[in-house]
C-alpha cells in the first residue's frame, strides 16, 4: 500500500528524469573540463534515447494497471527502475568536437529539464504532505 | 554530483596551469640568456592535456590533466647587436645575438582562449551547485 | 482511488429510491451529495490529466512547460479545496453531534 501511494503519483517520473539530468550534466562537465584536450571526443547521454527508453517503461507500466487476473500478477513496484539503467550503454562518442558553445548550450537545457522536474517534484511530494496531515 | 565538481576542478587547475605557461613566455619575450649566464634564447613552454581517469565521473565523465609542460624548441630570432654581452663571438652569425622566437599576440589569444575556458568551468561549477540545491528541496 | 470512487458509486446505486423522490430532485437541482461526489470526480481526473501532462513532457512531446505546470497546479488547487470542504464537513458534523439534547 505504502508503495502504491507514490506510484499513483508522477514522483517515480520525474525521479528517472531529474536523475538522468545529474548524470547527463557530469558527462557535459567532462565534455567542458577537456575542451582543450587533443584527441578528445565529446561524450553525451543522449536525452532522445532516454525520453524512448522511458516512453517504453510506462506503457509496460500502464498495460501492467489492467485488472489482475485471478490468481494474481504481482506488478513490480517501480517498473521505471529499469529506464537509468538502460541509459548506462548509451553513452555517444561524438564523431566531430560539438564545440565549446554548443556544449554550454546543452548544460543549459539540461539545467532546465532538471528544474522542471525539480519543481514538479516538490510540488507533488507536498501535495501528499497535505493530503497524508489533512491540511490544506 | 560530487564528481561533476571534481570534474570542473581538475578543468580549472589545468587552464591555469596552460596561463602560467603563457604568462612565462610573455615574462621571457626578451631573455637571451639562460640561468648559468651562457647565452641562449629562450625557448616558449607549452602545456600538453590528456584526459584524467583518476577523476571520472558516471556514465563516461572524465577530467583532465596536465600531461607534462614541454619546452619548444625552434629557431630563434636573430638581431645584429654585435656589442651586446650575449652576441655570437665567432662563426657565421658572429655580431648576432638570440632572441627567443615568441609572438605576443600568439599567446595573448592562447591566454584569451585559456580564461574562456577556466570561466566556462567556472559557469558549470554554478550550474552544479544549484541543481544540488533543488535537489535539497525535496526534503525541505 | 478510482476503484473506491466506483465502490462508493455502485452503493448509491443499490439504494433503493423513495417513491417520488425523482420529482421533487429534478425540482430542488442535483443532491448534495451528488455534487460531492461528482466533484471528487473532477479532482480525480484532473491530477490524472496533470500525471499525463507531466509524462508526456518527459518522454519527449509537443506539450509546453507552461502547460504542464498549469495543470499540475490546478490539479493542486482542485485537491487543496476539496481537501478544505471536506474539513469543513468534518467540523460541521463535529458541531452537530456535541449538540446537547
Amino acid at each position: 500500500m505504502l508503495a502504491q501511494l507514490f506510484n499513483s503519483t508522477t514522483i517515480p517520473v520525474l525521479e528517472q528524469v531529474a536523475g538522468f539530468a545529474q548524470d547527463r550534466h557530469q558527462v557535459l562537465a567532462g565534455n567542458l573540463a577537456n575542451i582543450d584536450t587533443p584527441g578528445y571526443r565529446t561524450r553525451d547521454l543522449p536525452p532522445e534515447l532516454f525520453e524512448a527508453s522511458l516512453k517504453k517503461a510506462l506503457r509496460a507500466r500502464d498495460q501492467n494497471n489492467q485488472p489482475a487476473a485471478p490468481g494474481g500478477y504481482r506488478r513490480p513496484s517501480n517498473p521505471l527502475a529499469e529506464v537509468r539503467g538502460d541509459v548506462k550503454s548509451m553513452v555517444r562518442h561524438d564523431e566531430n568536437n560539438t564545440g565549446f558553445e554548443a556544449q554550454i548550450t546543452e548544460i543549459a537545457k539540461n539545467q532546465m529539464t532538471h528544474s522542471l522536474a525539480m519543481s514538479v517534484l516538490v510540488n507533488q511530494f507536498q501535495l501528499l504532505g497535505a493530503a497524508i496531515s489533512e491540511r490544506a | 554530483m560530487i564528481s561533476a565538481l571534481d570534474i570542473s576542478a581538475s578543468g580549472l587547475t589545468a587552464q591555469r596551469t596552460r596561463l602560467t605557461a603563457i604568462a612565462n613566455n610573455i615574462a621571457n619575450i626578451s631573455t637571451t640568456h639562460d640561468e648559468s649566464g651562457a647565452p641562449e634564447a629562450y625557448q616558449p613552454r607549452f602545456s600538453v592535456f590528456e584526459t584524467d581517469d583518476a577523476v571520472r565521473g558516471p556514465h563516461g565523465a572524465v577530467g583532465v590533466r596536465v600531461a607534462s609542460v614541454e619546452i619548444a624548441d625552434v629557431e630563434p630570432r636573430w638581431r645584429y647587436q654585435p656589442y651586446h654581452p650575449d652576441a655570437v663571438q665567432e662563426g657565421e652569425r658572429k655580431g648576432y645575438v638570440a632572441y627567443p622566437n615568441i609572438s605576443v599576440m600568439t599567446e595573448f589569444t592562447d591566454a584569451l582562449e585559456a580564461t574562456r575556458a577556466y570561466e566556462a568551468n567556472l559557469g558549470v561549477i554554478d550550474v552544479t551547485k544549484e541543481m544540488v540545491q533543488q535537489t535539497l528541496r525535496i526534503l525541505a | 482511488m478510482s476503484n473506491s470512487i466506483q465502490n462508493i458509486q455502485s452503493q448509491q446505486l443499490s439504494f433503493p429510491q423513495p417513491p417520488g423522490a425523482a420529482p421533487a430532485a429534478a425540482g430542488e437541482g442535483p443532491s448534495f451529495k451528488n455534487v460531492l461526489l461528482d466533484s471528487i470526480q473532477q479532482v480525480n481526473s484532473m491530477q490524472q490529466d496533470a500525471n499525463r501532462a507531466v509524462e508526456h513532457l518527459a518522454t519527449g512531446g509537443d506539450i509546453s512547460p507552461a502547460e504542464v505546470f498549469s495543470a499540475v497546479q490546478k490539479a493542486d488547487l482542485a485537491f487543496r479545496t476539496m481537501m478544505q470542504v471536506r474539513n469543513k464537513l468534518v467540523q460541521a458534523y463535529q458541531e452537530v453531534q456535541n449538540i446537547r439534547v
